[in-house]
């Protein structure tokens, strides 16, 4: 249970490659069993085009990603002059990732929380809700700051849009076909003399995947929570300040009051808690969990 | 046919070589930024201190001694080069400093004094930058020396000209932690 930064970072990296992988299994999966039931004549166009417009409709978000969440959430991008204590902080951060200085926005919000975006480093953005900035102290500050920048480091907007492509893609692919078979479309099957076992299992599975898209997506989402975790204490070495500040937050009960679901994986803290149906599609590990894992950390010592 | 695969595996060897020669370069240059970073932040701590010991002498008239202790230590570690020299001036400078503030503990006028109390934040900091710069210049000296020492890329350290850095290390052992600036 017991693992250092370094270990933590390596499983959860792996997990994210094996869960890619299974997104793309699964879209693999999607595409053949599309093939099975309707035939090569509907499946070579319909299979492009839904990957076509999840890719237009994701990767144009992931490339405006700071601007567009800055609107989203209604944050705005402060300069050094409006909080030099908040600057000193993050340039401190910076320093121990060797990244570059993102923007800082601010979102008045009377819940604490914090979130980061950007396609990549030189366009990251960090946003901290105004009542975050109230409630932690130094160190708890420097370790959500930390854990943000990890986002930034272990570039998850780019991840986040991978999953939501394929995901996004997986659901509009199951939506037309699933259209398709009440409209009576894909009438080629018959052509052929497929047997009967295998047009159900194909149609089990264009039924079922969007609900397995998302678990994976939200899945790769909490990967990449705890990645980012571990990322924050190989920057601080100090796991009691984030641990400190995830317990604050997990003590508060408000919640960001835009709960967007399409913004609700970029927080640090969950804003979707309340409602979450249950853990296999929320977005990020309970925060129990998250807490526990930093203190194994800091029953280590202190980490060179 | 032949002459085909000789030419790919010919390509790859090279792309191979290339590959390793570059890792090793960048490591290098990446350590050489980071020891510049160091500099950068013990450059902004040394030039915090002469405001620093002038508002502490204002309130502190007989601690001449932590104060000959403090400039000395300053003279010292902005005339260091090289890593060893610059890390035991740094140490050395690290002490003095903790020792002027145990000095400013002494004294409430001084330490709700408006403009000790604005250098708290800068000081503070700029610690954190220093310890934090040291971290970063000496997980990139770990990469390098990593490479450096295991297969395939020791084999290209002679071509790349590239060898072990030294580790930057403050004698003080307290100084791993981040010092806590609290007046």
């Amino acid at each position: 249970m017991a693992s250092n930064f370094r270990s933590a970072q390596g499983a959860n990296k792996r997990k994210t490659y094996f869960l890619l992988a299974a997104m793309g299994l699964l879209t693999w999966l999607v595409a053949y069993a599309a093939l099975t039931y309707f035939g090569a004549g509907t499946t070579s166009f319909v299979v492009p085009l839904a990957v076509g417009i999840a890719l237009v409709g994701v990767w144009g978000s992931y490339y405006g990603s700071d601007k567009l969440v800055l609107t989203m959430t209604g944050a705005r991008v402060i300069q050094r002059e409006d909080n030099p204590e908040l600057f000193n902080l993050i340039e401190e951060v910076v320093i121990a990732s060797g990244l570059p200085m993102p923007q800082v926005a601010i979102v008045e919000d009377s819940a604490p929380n914090a979130f980061a975006t950007g396609r990549n480093p030189d366009h990251a953005l960090i946003a901290f809700t105004t009542r975050i900035l109230e409630v932690m102290d130094r160190d708890e500050l420097q370790g959500v700051i930390a854990h943000e920048m990890s986002h930034v480091a272990n570039r998850d907007t780019l991840v986040s849009a991978v999953a939501a492509t394929t995901a996004g893609a997986i659901a509009i692919l199951s939506d037309f076909l699933t259209r398709m078979m009440w409209f009576g479309g894909g009438r080629d099957r018959r052509d052929s003399n497929q047997n009967p076992l295998l047009l159900i299992v194909s149609l089990a599975i264009l039924l079922l995947a969007p609900i397995a898209a998302m678990l994976l997506r939200s899945a790769i989402s909490r990967r990449r929570e705890s990645l980012a975790d571990a990322t924050a204490v190989s920057f601080t070495r100090n796991p009691a300040g984030l641990r400190r500040a995830l317990e604050t937050l997990a003590a508060d009960s408000t919640v960001v009051r835009q709960r967007s679901n399409a913004v609700a994986h970029i927080w640090i803290e969950s804003p979707l808690d309340g409602q979450a149906v249950s853990k296999l599609f929320s977005t990020h590990p309970p925060i129990e969990e998250r807490i526990e894992t930093l203190r194994a950390m800091e029953s280590l010592g202190p980490q060179q | 046919m032949e002459i085909f695969v000789v030419i790919g595996v010919i390509v790859l060897l090279a792309i191979f070589i290339v590959a390793q020669y570059n890792r090793l370069v960048r490591l290098n240059i990446s350590v050489d930024e980071a020891f510049a970073q160091i500099e950068v932040q013990l450059k902004r701590r040394a030039d915090l201190i002469p405001n620093l010991v002038e508002t502490v002498k204002g309130y502190a008239t007989h601690e001449q001694s932590t104060f000959d202790a403090v400039v000395s230590a300053r003279a010292k570690a902005t005339s260091a080069t090289g890593v060893a020299d610059v890390a035991a001036a740094d140490g050395m400078l690290t002490q003095a400093l903790r020792g002027l503030l145990a000095v400013a503990e002494a004294y409430p006028d001084l330490k709700a004094s408006t403009n000790f109390l604005a250098l708290q934040e800068e000081l503070s900091t700029t610690e954190n930058k220093v310890a934090f710069a040291r971290q970063f210049y000496n997980d990139n000296v770990r990469a390098l020396n990593e490479a450096v020492a295991t297969i395939p890329t020791s084999f290209f350290v002679g071509l790349a000209k590239v060898s072990a850095r030294p580790f930057y290390e403050v004698e003080d052992p307290q100084s791993r932690e981040v010092p806590k600036v609290d007046f």
